[in-house]
């Protein structure tokens, strides 16, 4: 049998994705469905004074046009940072309030895509207008949370000021970072069809347990009755993880027209109907003696949050885990503006607080006259500075290590401004990467034909990020089979519980449960097996038999494959299931993830620390003439436990990587103050990386094993890619120009 | 996008009758047309479709004369060796424009006429936008985010910047816009035909109700053989210039003889920085000089609240763009 895991393996769905076979939600058209269009509001702030609908109603083609007064039987859910399953606690269309450009105020339903749009163009809401900060103010902010230990918000450890009296160079410094959308190719989008009292709703999702959840409590139904699909999803990014109003507003439509009704929301609106990346500001203050040990850590962040939320996505928990201090603090802090509530966005806290600690890691190397890869060194912490306990494994300084030799960083001038080419001025930056290693509980169900084939069943998600391909891998490897013989069957809500496909936690968690019921099935064949009057593991006690690489062993060296001992049981099949548990993870995160939520083990549990981590190095290129940057050489080195598909892995890490470049040079959505909106919400004007942007991009992934984290050893890595870039990125801009910018996106204009 | 009349007229004189009407707009390639439409910025009644003309199609790069058929598409001159020989700015200002798939459906004609990117007119969300709905004011200047807006030619009513690359090649090398409309044909000078904004920004060019673009001609120069176009843009490609500058250098010994320099990304029209060529002509030519140049070429730019870093980017991009024409003219580059 041919090795399955870590390995490389072609994307199974990949023939279905690239000949179209591959349905998405919105491929799916239920007979006599209508279309539905969004009218969203122009104003920020203030109050709708009143809407006519008439000419809307007049157009031809258009069945119907709702309003906050006439869409009857129109439910709700809690919002995420309120314990709930919607992306937000604000919900549009209940009255009259406006709080944030771009609201839903009107839903029209017609024969037509084209005349539902036409519709809501026709639309004339009239508002009083109120004043709106679209922007947060960083001086007007509030703490989150206080507590001791390291899962408190707020954690001081030692004493910060007295370290940094004793450090020989410190740095005070603060880093800002933009608001950013997540830009998935696949439109939002939501068709939702009533029979009676059962409801199916097909939609892109990262969790379609949690929409399941939410909606049938809505509604008073029971999670029986309400179907939810999501075979394929086009990027999600963390966009498509909660229950947003457009779902609800289309679930509401479809019921009243009395027809299934399909909404795809336009790229404007997508800026405003669902999340976002909200705009941080990162403050650190550093201290570190002579040789580079750090006396002090201090970081306080401070990020946006809407007026009806609080957004907590505390990445002070990562920077404080990454450097050995005896003096620690830091802080969550949170700025109210006008804006729908943000969220979610890959890493959506590492990327903006790692650019903030690396870019500061390296202006204090430079303070210290040190090489900034030694100074990560002579801080790398063995245990968690804050927990104080182990990490269940870090190979940070082996991932600079081999990151340096590929880069070729020992042949630097580490002069400032020290390296020309023609016309461009050159400079090489590194930084580190790290992501938490989330572990959720999670269910499949495996069932194994003496044909060989096997269909692997769990209510996980393809987030195009190959998680089709590692079940069947993992399902192959422990059944013995080819990977092409495993169907995997997901994104459906009655499957075996799986986790919200977010915090790179699915190939962890959803594949450890793959592998559970794989053992499980095993045993199963392995006592029927033993109960049968011939065969070679015949009379054996099954308890001593062991399933290794697809074949069942006895004690005293008998075996027999499994698929053969499975062919020679009388129903020639088995199915069995699994769960796997973090021993970790408490009953109230079980709970919570059965509910829909997102209940995990990690990254702190009381015995160990568990991230992933990398070191990532850049090549700038500013041209002297034009200002602008280019990066032709980006060098990665990444230790994640076990690589289960070393392909989809590399593809992971490099698309982190590439996206990387986008938030170092190119994405920004733009505010207009005046008017308290975003201002480029489309793909023209909201710059992400071209294929001209991306030349060498090198990825290399190390060997790891770590026996804590699950039964596979492996850590997630969706998210790891990204963390890291834009300061490395920054820290090349500094030493080719000697400019520090601190503000991201890093533009020509900053070097003029 | 409103439901709209669709023409295909089979000879250029029934296309003027048709575009002459009231409500209707000339379609050819439909980059901007198209896009606009789709944003409700452009509602025209009827759209009079000329790319079924053949006599607007093709060009010629002739010794003395280079002809551009208004049909003429982007991409297929772009990858002319004769005319990158003759005039690399023009070809480097289509190579450098749009994306592949742009260039392959944009036509030369339309190109020229293309609309302004600015934010606020082309959303609709914003009631202030004199361009779109005269007399309803100016985001922009209100308040509005003025990074990618004019800091030359604009006006109290408008700064929106016109966006294209090819005009701005166009106008270095004093090209002629053919035209036939149904007053007749007529030769408009480049410069000529676009209008800055002043109080009636929702007029941008001269052409009158039904008048057709057929043709861009351009008069061959010494200064187009040694001559450059250089974009700056936070983004590699597929993206609108911040600065650029189309130059163009005719040397006689290691003096100038003769220097043209056209700017994108900066003005409400495309602008011929007539003053920063004067002091090139009959100068010694060196890095100073081009830095001069360049500083010249933007000392009567406004700096709006977000675009004041235009103009030390402007005047390095004018200088490196001369110091590469300089280069291609002494045949190092």
């Amino acid at each position: 049998m041919a090795q399955t895991i870590n390995t490389e393996v072609t994307r199974t769905d990949a023939p279905r994705k690239v000949t179209g076979a591959a349905h998405y939600a919105a491929d799916f058209t239920p007979a006599g469905m209508l279309h539905g269009a969004l009218v969203t509001s122009r104003i920020a702030v203030g109050t709708l004074t009143g809407i006519d609908i008439s000419k809307a109603e007049a157009e031809p083609g258009v069945v119907a046009v709702f309003t906050h007064e006439t869409l009857p039987d129109y439910k709700t859910v809690k919002g995420f940072y309120a314990g709930g399953p919607g992306s937000a606690s604000f919900w549009p269309m209940e009255g009259t309030e406006i709080k944030y450009a771009g609201q839903p105020v009107a839903y029209v339903v017609a024969e037509t895509a084209a005349a539902a749009r036409r519709g809501a163009q026709l639309v004339e809401p009239t508002y009083e207008e109120g004043e709106a900060n679209i922007a947060m103010d960083p001086s007007d902010s509030f703490i989150v949370g206080a507590g001791e230990d390291s899962k408190g918000m707020t954690v001081t450890k030692g004493d910060v000021s007295a370290g940094l009296s004793e450090a020989a160079q410190s740095v005070d410094v603060e880093y800002v970072t933009p608001f950013q959308h997540h830009n998935p190719m696949e439109m939002f989008a939501a068709t939702a069809e009533w029979r009676g009292d059962r409801l199916t709703v097909w939609m892109p999702s990262q969790s379609v347990r949690t929409l399941r959840h939410g909606i049938s409590r809505a509604y008073g139904l029971p999670e029986t009755s309400v179907r939810v699909v999501s075979p394929f999803v086009g990027g999600a990014f963390g966009s498509k993880a909660g229950i947003t109003p457009y779902t609800m507003l289309t679930i509401a439509a479809a019921k009243a027209v009395g027809a299934p009704v399909r909404l795809i929301v336009t790229r404007p609106q997508m800026y405003t109907v669902a999340t976002f990346r909200p705009e941080s500001v990162q403050k650190f203050r550093i201290g570190a003696d002579a040789s580079g040990k750090l006396t002090a850590f201090e970081h306080i962040e401070i990020a946006q949050t809407s007026q009806f939320d609080e957004v907590v996505n505390p990445g002070t928990h990562m920077t404080r885990a990454m450097y050995a201090s005896p003096n620690i603090h830091t802080e969550q802090r949170l700025s109210r503006s006008d804006t729908n509530t943000g969220g979610f966005m890959r890493a959506p806290n590492e990327m903006q607080t790692f650019f903030g600690l690396e870019s500061a890691m390296d202006e204090l190397a430079l303070k210290l006259a040190m090489d900034p890869v030694e100074l990560r060194r002579v801080n790398d912490a063995q245990t968690h500075p804050v927990a104080e306990v182990p990490f269940s494994s870090r190979s940070l300084m082996e991932c600079y290590d081999a990151a340096a030799a590929s880069f070729g960083w020992a042949d630097r001038n580490p002069e400032v401004g020290g390296m020309t080419d023609g016309d461009w001025l050159v400079g090489y930056g590194c930084a580190t990467a790290t992501y938490p290693t989330n572990i959720s509980p999670s269910a499949a169900r495996v069932r194994m034909q003496g044909t060989g084939h096997a269909f692997i069943e769990l209510a996980a998600h393809d987030v195009g990020t190959g998680s089709y391909t590692i079940f069947a891998q993992i399902a192959a490897a422990r059944l013995g089979l080819p990977v092409s013989a495993c169907d995997v069957v997901m994104g459906e809500a009655h499957l075996p519980l799986a986790p919200i496909s977010g915090g790179s936690t699915t190939a962890a968690s959803a594949g450890s449960a793959v592998h559970l019921a794989c053992l499980n099935l095993a045993a199963q064949v392995a006592r029927e097996v033993s109960q049968m009057s011939d065969g070679p593991l015949s009379g054996v006690d099954p308890e001593r038999i062991t399933l290794e690489d697809g074949v069942l062993r006895g004690p005293d060296g008998q075996s027999q494959p499994l698929l053969e001992a499975l062919a020679a049981t009388p129903r020639g099949e088995a199915t069995a299931e699994g769960e796997y548990r973090h021993p970790a993870l408490t009953d109230q995160a079980l709970k919570l993830t059965y509910q829909g939520g997102y209940g995990v083990a990690g990254p702190v549990t009381p015995e160990m620390a568990m991230f992933a981590f990398g070191a990532e190095f850049a090549e700038v290129r500013i041209h002297r003439w034009t200002h602008e940057i280019r990066v032709p050489r980006l060098h990665g080195a990444f230790a994640a436990g076990t690589w289960l598909n070393r392909k989809t892995a590399h593809s992971q890490l490099m698309g982190g990587m590439v996206w990387g470049i986008g938030s170092a040079l190119h994405e920004v959505t733009e505010i207009d103050h005046a008017r308290a909106r975003f201002l480029n919400a489309n793909i023209a004007e909201y710059l992400v990386p071209v294929n001209a942007d991306v030349r060498e991009v090198r990825v290399e992934m190390l060997e790891e094993q770590d026996d804590y984290v699950n039964p596979l050893g492996v850590k997630g890595i969706g998210e790891l890619g990204i963390v890291g870039t834009a300061a490395a990125i920054g820290n090349a801009i500094h030493h080719a120009t000697g400019k520090r910018l601190r503000k991201l996106p890093l533009r020509m204009s900053d070097l003029v | 996008m409103d439901n709209f009349a669709y023409f295909r007229p089979g000879s250029l004189s029934e296309a003027i009758d048709q575009a002459s009407a009231e409500g209707r707009d000339i379609l050819a390639g439909g980059t901007t047309m198209v896009d606009l439409m789709k944003l409700d910025v452009q509602r025209p009644d009827g759209l009079v479709d000329i790319t079924g003309l053949p006599e607007l199609e093709g060009y010629e790069i002739g010794a003395d004369r280079l002809r551009f058929g208004a049909l003429a598409r982007m991409a297929e001159v772009g990858d002319d060796a004769d005319l990158a020989a003759a005039c690399p700015a023009l070809t480097e200002s289509l190579w450098k424009a749009a994306s592949p798939q742009l260039r392959h459906a944009a036509r030369l004609g339309g190109n020229v006429l293309q609309r302004t990117r600015c934010p606020y007119f082309r959303d609709t969300a914003y009631v202030q936008c004199n361009k779109r709905e005269p007399g309803s004011g100016c985001a922009a200047l209100d308040g509005g985010v003025t990074s990618l807006h004019a800091i030359l030619g604009g006006s109290e009513a408008c700064v929106a910047m016109y966006p294209g690359d090819w005009a701005q090649a166009l106008i270095a090398f004093d090209a002629e816009v053919k035209t036939q409309g149904p007053g007749g044909t007529r030769t408009i000078p480049i410069a000529d035909l676009h209008l800055r904004p002043g109080d009636t920004p929702e007029i941008e060019t001269i052409l009158e109700k039904g008048e057709i673009i057929t043709a861009i001609e351009i008069p061959v120069i010494g200064a187009m053989r040694a001559s450059h176009y250089l974009k700056a843009r936070d983004r590699e490609s597929y993206a609108f210039a911040n600065v650029s500058a189309a130059v163009g250098l005719e040397m006689e010994g290691d003096t100038v003889s003769d220097a043209r320099i056209g700017l994108g990304g900066v003005a409400s029209v495309p602008w011929r920085a007539s003053a920063a060529e004067d002091v090139l002509r009959g100068k010694t030519f060196s890095e100073d000089l081009a830095r001069e140049a360049g500083r010249v070429a933007f000392a009567e730019a406004t700096p709006l609240e977000h675009s004041a870093y235009k103009i030390p980017l402007g005047a390095d991009v004018v200088a490196g763009a001369l110091m590469t024409a300089h280069a291609r003219a002494k045949g190092e580059n």
